[in-house]
């Protein structure tokens, strides 16, 4: 028998893991061990997702979440970039920035969602500002690392020839570290998904996490699951689409991974 | 040897943030935001507390037994991926499909199972705290010099032996790069599902005040919060600098969620 060739093969072994998960769940719905109740067959959660999917008012929480998560994604980005830029073009911001995202970098944002909550008000605001808290460190961080390693003779040669400090940066410095301005996006783009779920899940009376938690107030295992697979679609799909956005953005840096 | 800037800055950076509070809670002069003085008034009052104490306390248990279980089970998984390629294929696609899962929000799922006790937050922690780890002992793991494991195997060294005297070691910086990405996970995680599942720990009383509308308490609660991820991560970067002093200092924290 001939050996399968090597990508065919990588691809099939790391189907195992996956397919011997979901056939345990199958084995173990199926053993009657544990109770529909509590752990409901594949088969039943993957056709309860397609109907969903199929459905407006599921449509309409998945709509609420996605505004949120871009709404919030979007800020994040502009302020990261901007700060990040500042952190390398200018020593004075430098010096302010970086000893302030030392101390807020680590700390869990989610417990700022209450301080959210009663400034912002339960409502979309204070979900967007909780995923721009979460998003914009990553961000921040691959700007400013990234906008530091660029070769300064670029900027040097630049402002030789003329161009003004701020022209140089956003001109010159910006778009040669943009490998690493967009690997912080990426990273900060599956974080926002997984953010705005858990807001949704702590207090809310819409989207895919308030249908998580709706669901499990009234133990119908089958419709946790739902919003829960849904949501880390979501995450997959905006991930896979961000790497090919990034890969054409991104034709002909020598760089790029 | 303490260098002045690096411990100085931060402590600046707090107290601007602080001031800053301060004057735009003043400002502002809303409920829903107390001044800063009222917020950290509050503070020798919780932790005075014996019966909040035992829920910070119960809750960092939790965080340590679930972060140490995480990183004995990644730890392992990483290095050997990194070292054989049908391991990494065995395990890069199921890593990939659990990476944008959010792992605080299988609470109310695990708690149907495990019911509302310490083995459901355990096991959210420890779902919260291996992907970095393994990653990042992978990316070490995957990165050591083939020569030191030919001269290795070439005097003799079997397999395993190799994996832990020379691929631990030497990926060590990196392994220590992930532990502190999923010490602070776990802070979040913890953190997260506590205040998903509302039983008991820190999560639970941060949202029982904002219920009860003792706004200054939850303002503190913010701040011990924030300052013990601050501390944990501050501590960490001591220990990972006196352990591998060697390697080279690692980038600022590049911190996901869960």
């Amino acid at each position: 028998m001939r050996a399968l060739p090597a990508p065919i093969a990588a691809s099939l072994i790391g189907a195992l893991p996956i397919a011997l998960i979901v056939g345990l769940w199958q084995a173990i719905a199926m053993s009657g061990i544990a109770p529909p109740s509590l752990l409901p067959a594949p088969g039943t959660v993957f056709t309860r997702l397609v109907q969903q999917l199929g459905s407006a008012a599921y449509l309409d929480h998945v709509a609420t979440t996605l505004i949120r998560l871009f709404a919030g994604f979007a800020i994040a980005a502009l302020t990261g970039v901007t700060l990040g830029v500042a952190m390398t073009g200018s020593r004075w911001a430098g010096a302010v920035i970086a000893p302030l995202v030392r101390v807020l970098a680590p700390v869990p944002k989610i417990a700022l969602y209450p301080a959210f909550i009663l400034t912002l008000g339960f409502e979309d605001a204070s979900k967007i500002a909780l995923v721009v808290a979460d998003a914009v460190f990553p961000i921040l961080l691959a700007t400013s690392q990234g906008t530091a390693a660029v070769e300064p003779k670029l900027a040097w040669s630049a402002q030789a020839a003329g161009a003004s400090r701020l022209r140089c940066l956003l001109t010159i410095v910006l778009p040669a570290a943009l490998p690493s301005v967009l690997t912080g996006c990426r990273i900060a783009l599956v974080i926002s998904c997984i953010v705005v779920f858990l807001a949704e899940m702590i207090t809310s009376t819409d989207g895919l996490g308030h249908l998580l938690v709706r669901a499990a107030r009234s133990f119908q295992s089958v419709d946790m699951f739902v919003p829960l697979i849904t949501i880390s679609l979501l995450g997959l799909l905006l991930n896979a689409a961000f790497n090919a956005l990034r890969r054409r953005l991104l034709a002909g840096f020598p760089e790029a991974d | 040897m303490i260098r002045p800037g690096p411990t100085l800055a931060p402590l600046a950076a707090c107290a601007a943030l602080l001031v800053a509070w301060e004057i735009g809670a003043r400002l502002a002069g809303i409920d829903g935001l107390p001044p800063a003085s009222h917020a950290l008034a509050q503070i020798p009052a919780i932790l005075g507390d014996p019966e909040s104490l035992l829920h910070i306390g119960a809750s960092l248990r939790r965080m340590v037994v679930g972060f140490a279980l995480g990183v004995a089970a990644a730890v392992p998984i990483g290095l050997t991926m990194g070292r054989s390629r049908h391991v990494a294929a065995f395990f890069n696609p199921l890593l990939m499909v659990i990476y944008p899962v959010p792992k605080a929000a299988l609470m109310p799922v695990i708690m149907l199972w495990l019911g509302v006790g310490d083995a459901s937050k355990t096991l959210v922690i420890f779902l919260g705290v291996t992907l970095p780890v393994i990653y990042h002992s992978y990316q070490g793991s995957r990165a050591v010099e083939q020569k030191m494991l030919w001269s290795a195997a070439a005097m003799g060294m079997t397999a395993p032996a190799r994996l832990v005297r020379i691929v631990l070691p030497a990926a060590l910086p990196e392994i220590l790069a992930g532990c502190r990405v999923g010490l602070v996970l776990a802070l979040i995680t913890m953190v997260t599902s506590e205040m998903i599942a509302r039983q008991t720990g820190l999560g639970n009383i941060l949202f029982n005040s904002l219920d009860m509308a003792q706004y200054d308490t939850v303002y503190a609660m913010i701040v011990i919060i924030g300052a013990l991820g601050f501390v944990l991560d501050a501590a960490f970067e001591w220990l990972r600098g006196r352990l591998v002093a060697w390697a080279e200092p690692s980038h600022p924290i590049m911190v996901g969620t869960t």
